[in-house]
């Protein structure tokens, strides 16, 4: 901050420059990272597309004039594709996960974050501790229990399902929202006479929304994302993009229109929330939920 | 407290004693919700698990709790020793070289550059994105009739697709690595990224003043001080590549492949009693990331404490 205008000067000129190693390597990471998905988005606007040809053979808006059914594009939005439903689906469960992983990850967040209490480490270790259990050995054990409680094929399960993943998340990201602000504000607004609940409505809530906010787009994101579990507690019954997407790409040796056209869909909610977040929220609350 | 409560009114009294009670709760009751997730579902899913591991299976009609049968019968299995060895490769490797990658990343994003603005968006990119599109978008660019392959033919190297070397669905990984990377490194740099930003520079100018090169500042000062924002990428990067499903599904070999993908394999069975050796699977596969997780964790304790931190 006392950084005279001579010595900022000097810092721009030598250490503050890229080296061009440095170059190289970021416009290289900057291709690695767009430049993939290109064929994936050519592959969802192809007819056809043989070998060895760099461009489709047919275009799906050539092929989709004299076509006898729909294609592409036209057959995601019929009915018989099940992509709607699968969108559909898929944002449902977000919703409700979202509402209710942010409702009991408040009240926990703001303990361990303005509260002393004995065993509190502990507590917060094995709150992330789901973070780094295997999927699959979360998805086989819940599964024997759901089965007998009937709670397997339906939205229940899956919903209930989803809060392991990202319960620790949203507590973690909570957490140091609240560690984040004083305290003081409720204290004088209680001292003020306001009742707990018009000092939690009024007082608190306005400044932990942006973490909320935060919080909620990525939980909602991390939902939108899960295949595992959806595909275990789901049994086939109930489909979403990421269930659509895997059974699309299962063979592992090609991808075909549809295919394509879903990983894009799919795409979506992460892509509008890099825009969304980019914008209007801090980084470093994502960062900061992992100790950054 | 005694004394001045004979003086209180009885009323009083008994508001005071809710409110000690009230005040008492109000830490687990807080707490509460979001335990049940961590108590019931969490801890629930992996106790039936391991109960399962050790015979309780009334469900599939089985039942001779307690044994060790099925943690036996998975490693007298010459496939397990194979699997576990892939698991730990393909999980270490993208961790220990995307790390690099990472801290590098993460050091020239912090210089001044043009473009640096829309850099700091689209680097992101990969982290906002489902496994299963990283692995839709490799299988277009790396199967032997994929887009690289063409670009091969284009240039003359190669003339059908099967001239291309085979890349995904092999035991050396090629694809479930580079998914796994390619997801990851963004991932490590915005930790190891906004813990620089949160740094300043100070340190690293004062070392560069007393006439510490480069490479000394970097491995003296710079990276004592990311360590804390590398052990906590690392503690989530690599757990999860040891338990990743899907992407070694699609992108390994039929045979081997890792744990996660042999225990579906083995639950997947048509007869309902091999699911306790699917257990036995996933439990050993919890079980070994979290001793590891232990030992890393006591081992950056160590580090610190050696550098004089708490």
């Amino acid at each position: 901050m006392t950084i005279t205008k001579n010595q900022r000067k000097k810092q721009a000129s030598s250490g503050n420059r890229l080296s061009p190693y440095q170059r190289y390597y970021l416009i290289f990471i900057g291709i690695a990272v767009v430049v993939p998905f290109v064929p994936v988005i050519i592959r969802a606007f192809s007819f056809s597309w043989f070998w060895p040809s760099i461009l489709p053979t047919k275009w799906w808006w050539e092929a989709r004039e004299n076509a006898w059914q729909p294609l592409g594009w036209d057959y995601i939005f019929s009915g018989p594709s099940h992509v709607g439903e699968a969108i559909i689906n898929t944002v449902f469960i977000a919703i409700v996960v979202t509402i209710v992983c942010t409702a009991i990850s408040l009240p926990a967040a703001r303990v361990i974050a303005w509260e002393k209490f004995r065993g509190k480490s502990a507590v917060e270790f094995f709150l992330l501790t789901p973070l780094i259990v295997a999927d699959i050995a979360i998805g086989l054990g819940i599964l024997i229990t759901f089965l007998q409680l009937g709670l397997t094929g339906g939205y229940v399960g899956i919903i209930l399902a989803h809060l392991i993943p990202t319960t620790p998340y949203m507590v973690r990201v909570l957490t140091s929202v609240f560690q984040g602000l004083s305290r003081d504000y409720e204290e004088q607004a209680r001292l003020l006479g306001a009742t707990p609940l018009k000092t939690l409505w009024f007082i608190t809530m306005p400044m932990i929304l942006p973490g909320i906010m935060a919080g909620g787009l990525f939980a909602f994101l991390i939902s939108t994302n899960i295949f595992l579990l959806t595909f275990f507690v789901g049994q086939g019954n109930i489909v979403t993009l990421p269930t659509m997407l895997f059974a699309k790409v299962i063979g592992g040796s090609s991808l075909d229109t549809i295919g394509a056209e879903v990983a894009l869909i799919l795409s979506l909610p992460g892509l509008i929330l890099l825009i969304i977040t980019e914008r209007f929220l801090k980084e470093e609350i994502f960062a900061k939920g992992f100790g950054g | 407290m005694t004394s001045t409560t004979d003086t209180l009114g009885l009323t009083q009294k008994r508001k005071l004693r809710q409110r000690s009670i009230l005040k008492r709760l109000y830490v687990p009751m807080m707490l509460l919700p979001a335990s049940l997730v961590f108590l019931v579902l969490f801890m629930g899913a992996l106790i039936m698990a391991f109960l399962q591991s050790l015979g309780y299976a009334p469900i599939y009609g089985v039942n001779d709790f307690p044994t060790f049968r099925y943690y036996r019968e998975m490693l007298e299995d010459p496939a397990f020793r194979v699997s576990i060895g892939l698991t730990f490769y393909y999980a270490l490797v993208p961790t220990i070289l995307g790390t690099i990658l990472s801290i590098y990343l993460a050091l020239s994003m912090r210089k001044r550059f043009r473009g640096r603005t829309l850099f700091q968006y689209i680097y992101k990119l990969p982290l906002m994105i489902p496994y299963l599109v990283g692995v839709a978008v490799v299988i277009e660019l790396f199967t032997q009739g994929g887009i690289i392959a063409r670009l091969f033919h284009a240039a003359g190297f190669i003339e059908v697709p099967q001239d291309f070397p085979r890349l995904l669905k092999t035991e050396a990984g090629w694809g479930i690595m580079t998914v796994y990377l390619w997801k990851q490194i963004p991932f490590t740099t915005l930790i190891v990224y906004s813990v620089l930003m949160g740094l300043g520079k100070e340190y690293e100018e004062a070392a560069g003043t007393l006439g510490a090169n480069k490479r000394q500042t970097f491995i003296h000062v710079t990276l004592p001080q990311i360590m804390p924002g590398i052990v906590a990428a690392t503690l989530i990067v690599f757990p999860f590549n040891f338990g990743s499903f899907e992407v070694p599904y699609i992108l390994g070999a039929d045979f081997p492949n890792t744990l996660p993908v042999q225990a579906w394999r083995v639950f997947d069975d048509a007869d309902y009693t091999r699911r306790l050796g699917a257990m036995a699977i996933v439990m050993t596969i919890s079980f070994i990331s979290g001793v590891l997780l232990l030992i890393y964790l006591m081992l950056y304790r160590r580090y610190e404490r050696i550098r004089g931190r708490q």
